[in-house]
């Protein structure tokens, strides 16, 4: 991946005049060490036995320190720190407000990235990894509570505090973990910059039964969500192929300034919540090619044995060492293999998926002569962990000069009771000055209205997060 | 009374304390060919005319071990690996080309592999055949399950009975192969020259008439019965700067936040004291360039100090790391800090004429007047220490935490006083302390603060047990010890409490008895194990800690 550093194109042509910093990817940085930061929440779980409980990445703290990972000069260790409510805000609408839906661990879990964001930017270290829980990758734009073990999604906040702090704009995002990331494809789903590609186990077939490859983006960012439903037994071999066969080909076409690892580790062949059959082998090799700058650790809940080979393979891998000694207790080369159904299956998805790639400018013109000045979906939101149905419609403005400004009408109940009722206007990083003006417009009107509990301006050009209660006509600004 | 003795670097020194007066001391030089003659000389000068029927306790400290390692005459060790999945064993830098052997144990102590033993005979015979009389055994996790490195051990003994095994798990049971297989090879290669040394000091101090026990003091601070420490003598290595931070302790308030100065010849030795608790290095001592699993204090050791070189070059100053002989005041041959230090009515050590000139030197280099060098090279090595100083807060803050309560409890520390100890430490001590806005002090007896914290520090001792209920075991980590433990319903209580009985059976065995109740729980955690959705055990941590401290009887009346 050649990356053009000082990339300065804007998606509708125009010219950013921005200066952006030297980002360099970790393939040609001169730093030498990989950034770890190993934060396991030992004192923090969502109830006692659930999967996210403090046990989670015990072994994989017996495993990683009696190698003696964090000694080895090519890896440096970082203490974590809690991220800002507004680093929080600069993502997510949360309802009603960012204190309600995240604790301590979150907010660590979150500032770890950030802790090596600013490592990575300041040139401190070539990579980084996040080894920590609680994770974030199905928790969406708009937080209700939560999803998929998830509050607030980890990725998506460094992705828009780095973009924010160090001017980056195009960056990608692979989603490595058996569930598809659907938090992280709602975040940036109408996003042109960010490019988000997620493989997973079908969703027919797994939590949470979305990402099919007609989930393709928004309309003016069609083609930048990519989504590999892989069958169920899928191997280190199919996944590699794909690897190998989409996911490299289109990142060296998008040409990124940063490749962000969302790291699961459920797709190991242990794992008791899902059904594939990669290898810790296969997760190093996958972090050795894909050569990610970041690496932040989502599912993986096969504890003992899957965790402890999984990380310690990564942390080598992302750091240059050699992993060919990492191997589970009871695995024997040749174990799995992909049988010949499965690998028509994987090649015809992803033929067509290099097709939607391969015509994701047509697809946007197109888009843009069907919906005229504003695109609307309605959309249904689960969350299984809190038992909370969420009812979205979401407005674009098909903006000709920005990604254009989005606003998102919400209605959360749980059970029979009505829970919060919110309208929440997002003005984009890179955003025209009309869709700025015009976002701010729509939060004074809605401000008014008394069907919402709470609206919301999230304004990122200007870093300004605004949540007023219609009740209490109160307004907080971040 | 109390004796102490420190055997540092350029000289020895020694303190005889009575209660909590320091009634004598003495100061002598250091021969390196002579550890135990530079000891017994100063000694003798100390306890002339003093009834050494009084004498309670002898303390000693010295720099035997960080001599014997950095002279290379320790002794050669083979080393073993049983390593199992994970990080390629060739990746570890160890000093010597271990043997690997097939066999492996995981993280909770259940082998995932199985020895051979035809592997383990050739092993042994090779290692014979090259000379080895020592080998050291060490298997990933071993501390979870002694099975293979006992075997091994048995096997070797049969094969190759000339060889002297020791095994991984005994030396320690902390988490860190490769540490622990450095720390086991550091353990054998001297172990023999010390139970030499311990064994001519005791018999030395017999034939003087003091028939007190004989301590040693370890790296953190903490003494131990001689013929306890016989077994891991690598414990005692940087018992030099630990009697710094003791005798600083020892004669500075109770509680306080301080930066401990130790300036010498041609280095400047610093630690912290947090809140009246030695700053211990968080993971373990390094040892030339080899990791340990040693627990020291932490200390930083920077190539500055009163006999460096001082420089000019392109206007500006720069001081050593090397020494060229005493200060110009004193005869030597080129400028150093201590003329500074004179020229400036700092210090007088020497001849003033000679300072002038030698700084003359400097300034004339740098075309500023001889007083303006004077200021500008004291500054040169404040900045450098200042500057460590505050590296070590911000690494001390800046210490990786694995848990919400680690992560928010630890806030930002600045230094109360910064306490100088050592000949050289005076002059300058000030200058740093007004630069860090602290208080400086130079205690009484500064010189000798070494051998008075010898003499004044109590035991230490940890104990770190790990019960797993689910597989009715426990372990400890410090001595690799290993057992049943029954009751799947063990509470956390009932696991403090049974670590407070494991500890004290431990302090029996060290001859530390006295200070077992001194024993706090440092930290303790459960988890649930939990298969499918039940609950079938659980992992439970309790680590107990004697922490560094001075004895009773001086602090008795010291008492703040």
């Amino acid at each position: 991946m050649a990356a053009d550093v000082h990339e300065r194109r804007g998606i509708a042509g125009i010219i950013d005049r921005r200066i952006e910093p030297p980002v360099r990817p970790a393939r040609t940085s001169s730093a030498r060490k990989t950034g770890l930061i190993f934060f396991p929440a030992f004192d923090w779980a969502i109830s006692p036995t659930h999967p996210e409980r403090e046990e989670r990445l015990l072994y994989t703290r017996d495993q990683i320190f009696e190698e003696g990972l964090m000694d080895f000069p090519e890896i440096i260790e970082y203490r974590p720190r809690l991220a800002e409510l507004k680093d929080v805000a600069r993502v997510h609408f949360c309802v009603p407000d960012v204190q309600s839906q995240v604790t301590e661990a979150h907010l660590i879990a979150a500032g770890s990235t950030l802790v090596l964001a600013d490592a990575l930017m300041r040139g401190e270290i070539r990579n980084g990894f996040a080894l920590v829980r609680p994770p974030g990758h199905h928790s969406m734009r708009v937080v209700h509570g939560n999803r998929g073990f998830c509050n607030i999604n980890n990725e998506a906040i460094m992705v828009e505090y780095i973009r924010k702090k160090y001017g980056v704009r195009r960056i990608a995002i692979v989603d490595t973990d058996v569930h598809h990331g659907d938090g992280t494809q709602d975040i940036f789903w109408h996003d042109p910059d960010v490019l988000f590609i997620s493989f997973h186990q079908d969703g027919r077939t797994l939590y949470p039964g979305s990402g099919f490859t007609s989930e393709m983006g928004g309309p003016l960012a069609l083609g930048r969500t990519l989504n590999v439903p892989l069958p169920p037994g899928t191997t280190d071999e199919g996944i590699l192929y794909v690897l190998e066969n989409l996911v490299l080909p289109v990142l060296e076409e998008f040409d990124p300034q940063l490749v962000f690892n969302s790291a699961g580790q459920d797709n190991h062949y242990t794992d008791p919540l899902a059904n594939m059959r990669f290898t810790a082998q296969g997760y190093a090799r996958l972090n050795e090619m894909l050569a990610p700058d970041m690496a932040v650790l989502e599912g993986g809940y096969a504890i003992e044995s899957a965790l402890p080979y999984v990380n310690t393979g990564i942390i080598q891998a992302m750091a240059g060492l050699d992993y060919s000694n990492v191997r589970e207790p009871d695995y024997v080369p040749g174990r799995f293999v992909l049988t010949s159904e499965m690998r028509r299956s994987i090649e015809a998805t992803v033929n067509h998926l290099l097709t939607i790639w391969e015509s994701r400018d047509d697809l946007v013109e197109k888009a843009r002569q069907e919906h005229g000045r504003f695109y609307s979906r309605r959309k249904r939101i689960f969350y299984d962990t809190d038992m909370i149905t969420e009812g979205q419609e979401e407005t674009l403005r098909m903006c000709t000069d920005c990604p254009g400004y989005l606003t998102i009408s919400t209605q959360a109940a749980r059970g029979y009771g009505r829970l919060n009722t919110a309208f929440c206007v997002s003005v984009p990083l890179f955003a025209c000055r009309n869709c700025i003006e015009d976002a701010r417009e729509e939060y004074e009107e809605h401000k008014s209205e008394t069907k919402y509990d709470y609206v919301y301006l999230q304004e990122k050009p200007s870093d300004k997060f605004r949540a007023y209660c219609t009740r209490t006509r109160n307004e907080i600004v971040l | 009374m109390f004796v102490g003795i420190d055997v540092g670097g350029t000289t020895t020194n020694a303190a005889l304390v009575d209660g909590n007066k320091v009634v004598k001391t003495a100061i002598g030089p250091t021969d390196h060919q002579e550890i135990l003659g530079s000891l017994l000389r100063t000694m003798d000068r100390l306890i002339e005319g003093v009834d050494v029927e009084r004498i309670k306790r002898v303390v000693l400290s010295t720099t035997l071990i960080t001599n014997l390692i950095a002279e290379g005459k320790a002794d050669r060790v083979g080393l073993v690996l049983i390593p199992g999945p994970g990080v390629n064993p060739r990746d570890y830098r160890f000093k010597t080309t271990p043997v690997i052997l097939e066999g492996a144990i995981d993280y909770r102590g259940r082998e995932i592999a199985p020895l051979r033993d035809d592997q383990i005979k050739a092993a042994a015979q090779s290692l014979a055949d090259q000379g080895y009389r020592k080998v050291a055994v060490v298997g990933k996790f071993c501390q979870r399950n002694h099975d293979h490195e006992l075997h091994i051990r048995e096997i070797f003994s049969k094969a190759a009975p000339a060889i002297e095994v020791e095994m991984g798990h005994r030396v320690s049971g902390q988490l860190n192969f490769p540490r622990r297989a450095a720390t086991t090879m550091l353990t054998l290669a001297t172990r023999d020259h010390y139970r030499r040394f311990a064994e001519q000091a005791k018999r030395a101090m017999r034939e003087r008439g003091i028939k007190a026990p004989i301590y040693i003091l370890k790296a953190d601070g903490g003494t131990l019965p001689l013929e306890r420490s016989l077994d891991k003598p690598v414990e005692t290595i940087f018992s030099g700067p630990a009697a710094s931070v003791m005798g600083v302790m020892a004669l500075t308030p109770e509680g306080q936040t301080s930066v401990v100065i130790d300036i010498g010849g041609t280095t400047t030795d610093l630690a912290l004291i947090l809140s009246g608790k030695p700053l211990l290095s968080s993971k373990g001592a390094k040892i030339e360039d080899m990791l340990t699993h040693v627990r020291a204090f932490a200390v930083r050791s920077i190539g500055i100090g009163g006999d460096s070189v001082v420089r000019a070059s392109n206007g500006e100053i720069t001081v050593g790391p090397d020494r060229a002989g005493p200060a110009f005041a004193l005869g030597g041959p080129e400028p150093t800090p201590t003329d500074a230090l004179m020229v400036l009515g700092l210090t007088n050590l020497g001849d003033m004429a000679l300072a002038r000139k030698g700084v003359g030197i400097i300034a004339k280099a740098l075309g500023c007047s001889t007083e303006d060098a004077a200021r500008m090279i004291v500054d040169t090595v404040v900045d450098r220490i200042v500057d460590t100083v505050n590296m070590m807060f911000l690494e001390w803050e800046q210490e990786p935490a694995y848990r919400i309560w680690e992560l928010l409890q630890r806030t930002k520390a600045r230094p109360q006083n910064v306490v100088g100890v050592g000949g050289a430490s005076p002059p300058l001590v000030p200058l740093v302390a007004k630069r860090l806005n602290a208080v400086a002090i130079i205690p009484e007896h500064a010189p000798v603060a070494n051998a008075i914290g010898a003499a004044v520090a109590r035991p230490t001792m940890t104990l770190s047990l790990r019960i797993d209920t689910e597989r009715g075991m426990y372990t400890v980590e410090e001595d690799g010890t290993l057992g049943e433990a029954k009751g799947r319903n063990l509470s956390l209580e009932g696991a403090q409490e049974m670590a407070r009985r494991l500890l004290r059976e431990r302090a029996e065995r060290f001859g530390i008895q006295d200070y077992a109740d001194e024993a706090e729980v440092v930290d303790s955690e459960v988890f649930n194990m939990v298969r499918g959705w039940s609950t079938v055990g659980k992992l439970i941590d309790v680590r107990m800690e004697i922490p560094a401290g001075i004895i009773a009887s001086w602090r008795g009346e010291h008492g703040s």
